[in-house]
């Protein structure tokens, strides 16, 4: 659920954004969207987003320059409703030039044929970005996005009571169930973690880590295996862990959930780089007792899954893609965009010479031991292979769907993983997909 | 709210002697002044059900890897032999029909109890205890549903510990659902019952009571066969709301994994429009689910009448 902090973060940024859209002198303001003040001659390049802080980066480039005028419209994010409006508009044949695409959202977006191919445009940048983004954007070696930022998965922790009470940072995940453990003779209430069966993306985080891709693109066919080896592996371990009760199940994000970290009844987070936000935002008096570390591993060799990471891509139907072009160049690699967004949060861009630049905006003092911004960088480097399906957002609702029954015993993981791959196969089928079952060279 | 009227008044006939001028002049009056209607009728209901329709009939089929695009091909009902042969809208439909078989029961019997005992002079402070079984109709849903939601969550919430069991595990959610719709609606549905209940003669009550029937049999014998249309109405109300039944679920989703993403129909067309994008298959679970509205309604009248009419 990386959309929550986003979602609760627009308030505050659209009120950020009257002030520079006032200081800018624009005239007019209709919610949320930027009103026409183009300048003279300048090609005017809408975009929808739902994006926090995409109203100053917009009041920002348009200050800076003189030939395009950026107009931004705020939308729901994501499957709130971002992604029907823009499949919608594309549909009607009324998209904006810019949309806003999630990695995992990008395929299900091309399905309409609405986006434009972007390889030609983004050649040259290939060497700058993090390679993890720039596969996001390439599910079939096309590019179709510009890559924004990127979140690894991280795992957050209470260094002061794992110290406190001689708890090691668990290294692979056989050390994390001892860890659980432990934590759990310490306090009976407290546990190590929350595993929450109703977010399909973080489910699809933990198995990215385990290194079987769910989808891959193999000339004009998917191959789906989502009940490989490595995701049923994901499964029965954490099922053995929900089994044993050694993780608690609320949900990321929500009032269970910070209530759990107020009392120190969790101990941990297995998060993403937009956890450092909600940490500080949620439980802002927590100031040096949380450490960041990079996920546990199954073999003791480096892996890390990613859960979210924000791209843009232009609309099929774009009358001025060079515009909306030049304004994504510059919000995907100029330095300015990871210093303004420094000011109201912790952006951790795909371009890689920008997130050295938000790496020396970072504040800091919230976290004790390695630095955030060192241990999310080896975490990005560490992500293996994966390539985002065409039906990866419906897949999220079949996989929490699947996952309901789980606690209360009705049904286990392993066994949901392979109703979710039949689900995902016989949905893929039933849209005339070319679908093969399984991984297969 | 006519509808509601326990008793309406034979309509007027319109006497013969008019002079025909007169009625045609009167007609064209009655066709400007419906105008307005006719044209939000149309806009807001006829053209989008005309083209419901029309959407059910057509599905987006893809190739290969999908990103050439879709093509629009026209597949007759396949649409709506996808949605009845589909188990998880069959399940939305089983997760309703047992909403509905915990919720319009016990709604319809409080809000009935609750007017009834209004209208007694039992009752005491009139205004204020009706004000405040009303309450609940005037927040608004998704608000309610939060609150309750709050109020079942296992770990921040009492009830857990009020009642010793977890209200949203997937054995007790269903119910909680419908104790969240309950609490809603059974302040409207007293109002409706007790402003029905000041039609009834006050001479049939004065009659049977020196007959010498007591509160009681006056409730049962006298007052609720007087107002039997306007429940037979309620329940209507009652039975399409259920089957339509969406914002409740869809708040406690976000706070439990046992409501599932297609838990009730109104979800399921969500679910296909909005998730899955595909807007064929939604229309044509739309134009289902209104068609059992329609059939659900009609028993419940033809049911009513005929208890009526006995």
């Amino acid at each position: 659920m990386e959309l929550s902090p986003a979602l609760r973060n627009r308030g505050l940024s659209r009120r950020g954004f009257l002030r520079a859209t006032a200081a800018l002198g624009a005239a007019d303001l209709v919610g949320g969207c930027t009103a026409s003040a183009a300048p003279p001659g300048a090609t005017t390049v809408s975009i929808w987003s739902w994006l926090t802080g995409m109203d100053k980066y917009v009041a920002a480039f348009n200050a800076a320059q003189k030939d395009v005028f950026v107009e931004l419209r705020v939308i729901a994010a994501g499957l709130s409703g971002g992604y029907a409006q823009q499949t919608n508009a594309i549909r009607a044949h009324n998209a904006p030039d810019v949309l806003h695409v999630e990695y995992q959202g990008l395929p299900q977006i091309l399905l309409t044929g609405g986006l434009r191919d972007l390889t030609a445009d983004m050649a040259d940048l290939e060497s700058q970005y993090s390679p993890a983004a720039w596969r996001g954007v390439r599910p079939d070696g096309r590019t179709w996005g510009v890559p924004m930022d990127l979140a690894p998965m991280v795992f957050y922790y209470r260094k002061d009571l794992f110290d406190q009470h001689g708890i090691a940072l668990p290294r692979t995940w056989d050390d994390f169930r001892a860890a659980a453990a432990a934590v759990k003779q310490v306090d009976q209430q407290a546990r190590i973690c929350s595993f929450p069966l109703n977010d399909g993306s973080f489910f699809a985080g933990m198995s990215w880590q385990a290194g079987d891709p769910w989808w891959t693109a193999q000339g004009d066919t998917w191959a789906v295996d989502i009940a490989g080896e490595g995701t049923l592996r994901t499964a029965s371990y954490w099922q053995s862990m929900i089994s044993d009760n050694q993780v608690a199940g609320v949900v990321y994000g929500t009032q269970d959930w910070i209530a759990g970290i107020h009392d120190g009844k969790l101990w941990g987070v297995l998060g993403a780089s937009w956890s450092v936000g909600t940490l500080n935002r949620s439980i802002p008096k927590d100031t040096g007792r949380w450490a960041v570390a990079t996920m546990p591993t199954w073999d003791g060799k480096p892996a890390n899954g990613i859960q979210g990471g924000t791209a843009f891509g232009i609309s099929a139907e774009s009358k001025a893609p060079e515009a909306a072009m030049t304004f994504l160049r510059w919000l995907s690699t100029n330095p300015e965009v990871p210093k303004i967004g420094s000011t109201f949060t912790t952006p951790f861009p795909a371009h890689l010479p920008n997130r050295a630049v938000a790496r020396q905006a970072y504040k800091g003092g919230y976290f004790l031991g390695d630095p955030v911004y060192d241990v999310l960088d080896e975490a990005a480097k560490r992500v293996p292979d994966w390539t985002w399906g065409p039906n990866a957002l419906r897949l999220f609702s079949t996989i929490s769907d699947s996952f309901g029954p789980v606690r209360s015993g009705g049904t286990t993981l392993p066994d949901a993983v392979r109703k979710v791959q039949q689900h995902a196969v016989t949905d893929m089928r039933a849209r005339g997909l070319s679908v093969r079952e399984g991984k297969t060279a | 709210m006519s509808v509601l009227a326990p008793e309406r008044a034979p309509a007027q006939e319109q006497t013969s002697t008019e002079p025909a001028t007169r009625t045609r002049k009167k007609d064209f009056a009655g066709a400007v002044l419906a105008v307005p209607f006719a044209i939000l009728l149309v806009c807001t209901v006829l053209v989008p059900v005309a083209y419901t329709l029309y959407l059910s009939l057509f599905t987006e089929r893809l190739r290969g890897l999908g990103f050439s695009g879709p093509e629009h091909v026209f597949v007759w009902l396949g649409n709506y032999l996808e949605v009845i042969a589909d188990s998880a809208f069959h399940a939305s439909l089983g997760n309703v029909a047992l909403f509905a078989l915990i919720h319009i029961p016990s709604m319809l019997i409080g809000a009935l109890i609750l007017a009834l005992l209004l209208d007694s002079a039992v009752v005491r402070l009139k205004q204020v205890w009706s004000l405040a079984v009303f309450v609940p109709y005037a927040v608004p849903v998704v608000i309610g549903g939060l609150i309750w939601a709050y109020l079942y969550s296992p770990t921040i919430g009492p009830i857990k510990n009020l009642l010793g069991f977890d209200p949203l595990s997937d054995t007790t959610v269903l119910p909680s659902i419908a104790n969240i719709a309950t609490w809603q609606w059974v302040g409207y549905n007293m109002i409706i019952f007790y402003t029905a209940l000041q039609a009834v003669p006050k001479e049939i009550v004065e009659a049977a009571r020196a007959d010498g029937a007591g509160g009681f049999r006056t409730a049962w014998s006298i007052k609720i066969p007087v107002i039997r249309p306007t429940i037979f109405v309620a329940a209507v109300f009652t039975v399409i709301g259920s089957l339509q039944v969406f914002t409740e679920p869809m708040v406690l989703k976000g706070f439990t994994g046992t409501v599932t993403s297609t838990w009730s129909p109104s979800m399921y067309v969500y679910e296909a429009a909005f998730v899955a994008g595909d807007n064929g298959r939604a229309a044509a679970a739309s134009v289902l689910i209104a068609v059992i509205c329609a059939v659900l309604s009609a028993v419940v009248m033809r049911f009513s009448t005929r208890r009526s009419s006995r």
